[in-house]
């Protein structure tokens, strides 16, 4: 039985790790797309990719917004983590889920909600310009860009020091920034839905959204020429991830000298206290708040521009134009189905390779822990158009690609490596005695996963589910090629009305999602769950 | 037949060697106690012996039936050795009830319901907790807990009942009280037990017979009487008991017996061991061997009392005499002073 668990972990994990890692690469290495009948081996595409000019400015673009905002996140980060965890701040506890909430929002959905809040016509620029006559701001530009990427990427890049902050004194959470700064350069290379939003108006490309554009560029599928892209973003992300891996170990070092539940007494803050909450509330207004009220703003006008009042215009009609759309209520319903069973679905795999790994001592297991690693290199846009690719050059299984199975293994494996930390989160807490318990009294040892293990970490699992939910349904980059009919969910669609500017379906199927979400979210929290793990 | 066979195990552990050739037989129906201090290497030996721990030598036999053996690869996996295994932790599952807890090594081995209803109640009757079968871990105190552990390692007969420090995690009177009705509960249910401990009183009371475990070998194997009494080296005789301890040269030997002196003194004892006059000696004795005499004689030493302490059930006096200092047991207060002390030869040992 265990043996069974465990060849299937190492086996599965790697084939749906290397399979479209390894067709990535053997594309980038062709003349032409794999299924064209006159594609040979060439290095053409990485000579047009690497001499393109608008990849040399894509690069250097992405370079820009990481480097920009590591700079912003990190600083904001651990300042937000060090006033929430350390300091005797007002209303700390009602503060904390809220600050938690971030992270389970779509960029794409954010980058919209920024576009009609504080765009050239959104609507808090417009009353201001009514207020002061002109609009402060520029939100089509390079560093508008980079300043909501780094606000945004502030609760991530605190979540390390958060963690460490609480068990040892503040020197030591020094190599935990480190991290977070490395975590959040590597985000940088990943945007996707930010720079499409925020950097398409202005002409602005990074990494992504030029391997994005390159899909039309050719008329035909350009696949040899978005291989070599694919893999520049791989090339750059691998070698941070794996240099966090090495300094997560530093950093876990230290955290293990704190012990547990350590207590410290909160910083008194003092006078400072109520610009502490005012900087933490600001950042809560500019973070969450804007985006989300210019979505839920722009879903009930029927139109916005200067000189038109707001209740002129309110409607609820783009909720019910979303039922002329049978593509549009598919993708909600498999949103729903892809958040909740796909969730069930993936939690399970998770627990597979979780159990798998759990005390079995063998090399394989840091083979197992490589390959889990690896997708986090990967782009959900890369993994969608790897699966994309595997569904197609595979025939055998290419029926599969216009079903919800082609969309769920791609998000199983770009949350592989988030699944498992919740996975092995639980799995930790299970005391090796009561396993041992239960051999020694006669169990083997699928028996006991099932009578002791599994029965020990359900609640984990649930959480583990809810938690999984809510990322599949934010997950918006890794559907984009994988869109067909049948393969619809709220998120890639939106990317892809973005390129058709129907702002009225978009906000109308933001605001869906986030309302799926946040109901997630609030069961959630109400069972308990801890969102930070 | 003896129940259990443990022959020449040897267990490393990274770079250190836990287990150096370990061997005993457990007869039937014996108590056996590992005794040792932490990293003595006793609870390795009880988890090879249970099959959670793989030894890179040796080999173990339960009943006659090989269950592991390093020479030729062959191991029979933890569950299929039937044994019954106490932790520290007492390791109640959470998530059962006591009575499902008890019962899972029954239901595992496919007993029908009603003999599972009949022997879980006899089981938790005869160990007090009849009242307590629907309750949860949670719901128990520490003495119970350890219990319900008990229960569960011997609802189902296992040829060999294994116990891993199971007192420790109680308070003192719990754990007095504790010793005497485990040992009742094994010799009525007729068990063979190997029980882990490093509190030496633990092992005499409980225990027919004590393996004394240093570093991973056996140090002295016996009745808990010859452990106490008749030490064979001189780790066992100083890991028993509260000893005193005598720092000097052999100076004659004549049979079994030795001189031992330092400056100021000169004692005559039981010479343990191989050793030639000339060469330095120890000589140890049990502070409770040792009395205050009325005066001179043969083995007694004229000291100094430097402080006499009150215990509660007994006075201990410091006693000094130039670098010797010695403990000594009586009934009363005395006041600082010269005073005899004997040291009885034979229970004078000199290694």
């Amino acid at each position: 039985m265990s043996r069974t668990l465990r060849s299937f972990a190492v086996i599965g994990v790697a084939l749906v790790v290397f399979g479209p890692l390894g067709l990535i690469i053997y594309q980038s290495f062709l003349s032409e797309a794999f299924f064209s009948p006159t594609a040979s081996l060439s290095l053409g595409a990485y000579r047009y990719v690497l001499t393109d000019s608008g990849f040399h400015s894509a690069f250097g673009t992405s370079l820009l917004v990481s480097l920009g905002m590591t700079l912003i996140s990190v600083p904001l980060g651990s300042l937000l983590a060090f006033l929430l965890v350390r300091t005797d701040l007002p209303g700390k506890k009602f503060l904390e889920p809220w600050l938690l909430v971030p992270i389970f929002l779509s960029p794409v959905v954010l980058a919209f909600g920024y576009v009609v809040a504080v765009g050239p016509v959104g609507f808090f620029s417009l009353w201001t310009k009514a207020l002061i006559g002109r609009v402060p701001w520029n939100l089509y530009s390079l560093y508008g860009m980079i300043l909501i990427a780094g606000l945004e990427a502030a609760r991530v890049a605190g979540a390390g020091p958060w963690r460490i902050a609480a068990t040892v004194s503040l020197p030591l959470v020094l190599p935990s920034i480190l991290f977070s700064a490395a975590l959040i350069f590597l985000l940088g290379f990943e945007l996707f839905g930010l720079p499409l939003v925020l950097g398409d108006p202005a002409g602005l490309l990074v990494l992504t959204t030029y391997l994005y554009k390159l899909t039309n560029l050719l008329g035909v599928p350009s696949y040899h020429l978005m291989a070599v892209v694919a893999l520049s973003i791989v090339a750059l992300t691998f070698p941070l991830v794996y240099a966090q891996r090495r300094m997560l170990r530093t950093a876990g070092r230290f955290a293990v000298i704190g012990g547990k539940g350590q207590a410290f007494r909160p910083l008194p803050l003092g006078a400072l206290r109520w610009p502490a909450v005012a900087i933490v509330l600001l950042w809560l207004v500019v973070t969450v708040l804007l985006p989300l009220i210019g979505v839920a703003l722009r879903s009930v006008v029927s139109q916005w521009g200067e000189g038109i009042k707001l209740f002129d215009v309110l409607t609820l009609d783009h909720f019910r134009e979303l039922k002329g759309y049978p593509n549009l209520v598919r993708g909600i319903v498999n949103t729903l189905l892809i958040g909740s069973i796909g969730g069930a679905l993936s939690v399970v795999f998770y627990a597979i390779i979780g159990l798998a790994a759990h005390r079995w001592q063998s090399r394989w297991v840091s083979f197992l822990d490589y390959l889990v690693m690896l997708p986090r290199a990967l782009p959900g846009l890369i993994v969608g158009l790897a699966f994309l690719w595997v569904f197609l050059f595979f025939k055998p299984i290419a029926p599969l690609r216009t079903t919800l199975f082609s969309l769920w293994i791609a998000y199983t494996v770009v949350w592989l490596a988030y699944g498992l930390r919740l996975i092995s989160a639980a799995l930790l807490q299970v005391k090796p005695e009561l396993e041992e318990a239960a051999r020694v009294t006669g169990a083997g040892q699928g028996t006991v996963y099932r009578d002791v293990t599994l029965p020990l970490i359900r609640f984990g699992l649930i959480g583990s589910w809810l938690l999984v939910f809510m990322m599949f349904v934010r997950e918006y980059s890794t559907g984009v090629y994988l869109l067909g009919p049948g393969t619809e969910v709220i998120g890639s669609l939106i990317v892809s009305l973005w390129g058709t500017g129907a702002l009225d379906l978009i906000s109308a199927l933001s605001v869906i999602e986030v309302a799926l979400v946040g109901l997630i979210l609030f069961i959630a929290l109400r069972l308990g769950v801890r969102l930070d793990a | 037949m003896p129940d259990l066979i443990v022959e020449n195990i040897e267990k490393q552990l990274g770079t250190a060697q836990i287990l150096c050739g370990v061997s005993f037989e457990l007869q039937q129906g014996e108590v056996l106690a590992l005794l040792g201090a932490s990293g003595s290497g006793k609870t390795t030996l009880l988890r090879s012996v249970a099959g959670l721990e793989r030894p890179d030598k040796g080999k173990i036999e339960i009943r006659g039936k090989v269950v592991f053996d390093a020479a030729t690869g062959f191991e029979i996996p933890a569950e299929q050795c039937g044994l019954g295994l106490v932790f520290q932790s007492y390791a109640i599952w959470p998530h059962r009830s006591v009575f499902e807890n008890v019962a899972y090594g029954l239901r595992l081995r496919r007993v029908p319901d009603a003999e599972i209803r009949q022997r879980v109640g006899d089981v938790l009757a005869r160990l007090g907790l009849g009242h307590l079968a629907d309750r949860y871990a949670h719901q128990l105190s520490g003495g119970q807990q350890q219990r319900v552990a008990l229960a569960r390692a011997i609802v189902y007969n296992p040829p060999v009942l294994l116990l891993d420090e199971p007192l420790s995690n109680l308070d003192a009177k719990l754990r007095e009280d504790a010793r005497a009705w485990v040992r009742e509960l094994i010799k009525q249910i007729g068990n063979s037990a190997l029980y882990v401990t490093h509190d030496q009183t633990e092992a005499l009371a409980i225990a027919d017979r004590v393996l004394l475990l240093d570093r991973g070998q056996i140090q002295q194997d016996g009745t808990p009487q010859e452990i106490y009494g008749r030490p064979t080296s001189q780790f066992a005789a100083e890991f028993m008991g509260s000893n005193n301890r005598f720092d000097g040269k052999i100076a004659e030997i004549s049979a079994n017996r030795a001189r031992l002196e330092n400056h100021g003194w000169s004692l005559w004892g039981k010479l343990r061991g191989n050793k030639e006059p000339g060469a330095p000696g120890t000589g140890l004795i049990r502070v409770e061997r040792v009395r205050l005499a009325d005066g001179g004689g043969e083995n007694h030493l004229k000291m100094q009392l430097k402080s006499a302490l009150y215990l509660g059930e007994r006075w201990e006096y410091v006693l000094q005499l130039g670098e010797l200092r010695l403990r000594v047991w009586g009934e009363e207060g005395r006041a600082p002073g010269e005073c005899w002390v004997a040291i009885p030869q034979e229970e004078f040992w000199i290694f």
